[in-house]
């Protein structure tokens, strides 16, 4: 069974707005959020980059989530009920209460064992681990120092005593959800909880692959009949109160480092490089549907999906094979799975961290398999690199430059690595076929493919 | 029983447990009247300790059974905290 599969609603929140229609307007101008992160954090002075993309204030009301719901989630599962709930309604499903006093709901017009949940994530809930750690090791020590200084009355050392107290922050409490709210999978049981669906629900972890790997195997499980609908997508978030998610990127050399100038610091294929801009996180969902499926609905699709392949490079935990020779296969693979060839691609999303060695092999990649043939950007140029979530937002960013035939610049890019046909500004065009790839750390390598829709 | 407090109590439980704060009497059991399973405890509690900055570990809250319960139990916290 081979059945088309097409993107019928998408769902994203991210540091250049919450909301598809937001998100792409900033995309479309070519806009950055970038700021330094806080001073406050311990170790400041020994980063080496000190520059990310927030996000905004996260308005939970908008992201559909009540209270009971923030104490037992992660941030990171938030998001990704966010991006969910807008790919949802984006979609056209309508849906119904799943009961009194219940918060969840059932989605009309689709049965619920017939759809699935693919999503990616890289760390999951990271944050409450150290949130939680951070107490587990901290709370008694500091309340036996606090009772120690108040007991003798200034005692000799008070001042280091009360700098080391101002030291040991932790929240307020060892959170009894942690272990359900730690886990990777909880952001696709989430969704699945919240929309009533008892299909296969899977979790993608393969870092920065996580988001293209879960949207490439919901479109297999669609197209293979598997199931009728997949909400597929990847998320992230990193912002955990001392600063120890971006150390531990800083300290492995991987973030951008000459951030003089924050605006034009994040540079892909840019001779001037230096690492990538961290983000603090995001989450895009995208809903693919059987044709026919959603044809019967009277659904408005944006895209199709036509490929997917995924390679392993078998080299190193954090650096590319030379060569890309993985990488290159995949693409061909990719292709080869929508019974293409390089020429009919138009446009390729890429990769495109800002880190030297990605940048460099990824660009010779793309002049050995496409030449100057194709156009080329990095939404990491906008949005710094979302990690688990980077993958399902430049999977939307493909659909959507198909969809609307002009896609977003490669940002402060002047001399670039390679002479690719990189976007300079933002030109209609008229792409029919589009390829978006990521590469993760660990070696994973994933691209999918998609087509403009239209009538085969 | 502080006034305050009851309101507070009253509405944090309404708001865990998707209720109406009218439904909720001061009488009430969580478990038999409110239904409230054991995880929709523990989430009241979690709230209650945001909502008045004190730590509410589980074996200090184990033998609440009523509403009213609890409201004296987050009154006594909040005197011992002012006293000390």
């Amino acid at each position: 069974m081979s059945r088309r599969v097409v993107i019928t609603g998408a769902g994203v929140v991210s540091s250049l707005g919450m909301g598809v229609d937001e998100f792409w307007s900033q995309c479309l101008k070519g806009n950055t959020a970038v700021a330094g992160v806080p001073e406050g954090w311990p170790h400041y002075p020994q980063l080496h980059s000190r520059i990310w993309s927030p996000l905004p204030e996260i308005d939970h009301e908008l992201l559909g989530v009540a209270r009971a719901e923030r104490l037992q989630l992660d941030p990171v599962a938030m998001l990704a009920l966010g991006a969910a709930r807008e790919a949802i309604g984006r979609a056209g499903f309508a849906l119904a209460s799943a009961g009194e006093r219940s918060r969840n709901f059932i989605m009309s017009g689709v049965d619920s064992e017939r759809v699935g949940v693919f999503f990616g994530t890289g760390l999951g809930g990271a944050i409450t681990f150290l949130q939680n750690h951070t107490h587990h090791l901290l709370h008694e020590p500091r309340a036996n120092l606090i009772a120690y200084v108040k007991k003798h009355d200034d005692p000799a050392g008070s001042e280091v005593l009360q700098s080391v107290i101002a030291q040991m922050v932790h929240g307020i409490r060892f959170n009894p959800f942690e272990v359900s709210m730690v886990m990777p999978n909880a952001p696709a049981a989430a969704i699945g909880i919240k929309y009533n669906l008892t299909g296969p629900n899977q979790t993608c972890c393969l870092a920065c692959a996580s988001g293209t790997v879960a949207v490439g195997n919901a479109f297999r499980a669609v197209r293979d009949g598997r199931v009728d609908v997949a909400v597929s997508g990847g998320c992230e978030y990193f912002a955990d109160e001392h600063g120890h998610i971006f150390r531990s990127f800083d300290v492995s050399g991987t973030l951008v480092r000459e951030f003089a100038d924050p605006q034009t610091a994040n540079r892909p294929f840019d001779e001037k490089r230096s690492g990538f801009l961290f983000s603090q996180g995001g989450a895009a969902a995208l809903i693919l549907e059987d044709l026919e499926h959603a044809q019967r609905r009277g659904a408005t699709i944006m895209a199709e999906l036509i490929g997917f392949a995924e390679t392993f490079d078998a080299h190193s935990m954090m650096s590319l094979a030379p060569g890309g020779k993985q990488i290159e296969r995949m693409i061909r693979s990719a292709l080869n799975d929508a019974n293409l060839s390089p020429d009919d691609v138009d446009y390729l999303n890429a990769h495109g961290t800002g880190t030297k060695n990605n940048d460099q092999t990824e660009a010779e990649v793309i002049q050995r398999v496409f030449g100057k043939s194709v156009r080329v950007n990095s939404t990491k140029s906008l949005l710094g690199h979302t990690i688990g979530a980077s993958g399902a937002i430049e999977a939307l960013v493909t659909a959507l430059t198909l969809r609307d035939g002009k896609t977003h610049i490669s940002r402060n890019l002047e001399n670039p690595v390679l002479d690719l046909n990189f976007v300079r500004s933002v030109e209609p065009f008229e792409p029919r076929v589009a390829l978006s790839q990521s590469f993760a750390f660990g070696g994973h390598n994933a691209a999918i493919v998609l087509r403009k829709y239209g009538p085969e | 029983m502080n006034v305050s407090v009851q309101q507070r109590v009253l509405k944090v439980i309404a708001e865990i447990l998707n209720r109406k704060e009218s439904e909720i009497r001061l009488d009430a059991s969580l478990r038999d009247d409110l239904q409230a399973s054991s995880l929709d405890q523990m989430t009241i509690f979690v709230a209650l300790e945001d909502e008045f900055q004190r730590n509410m570990p589980p074996e200090e809250v184990t033998g609440l059974i009523t509403v009213k319960d609890i409201i004296d139990f987050i009154d006594r916290k909040l005197q011992e905290t002012t006293s000390t």
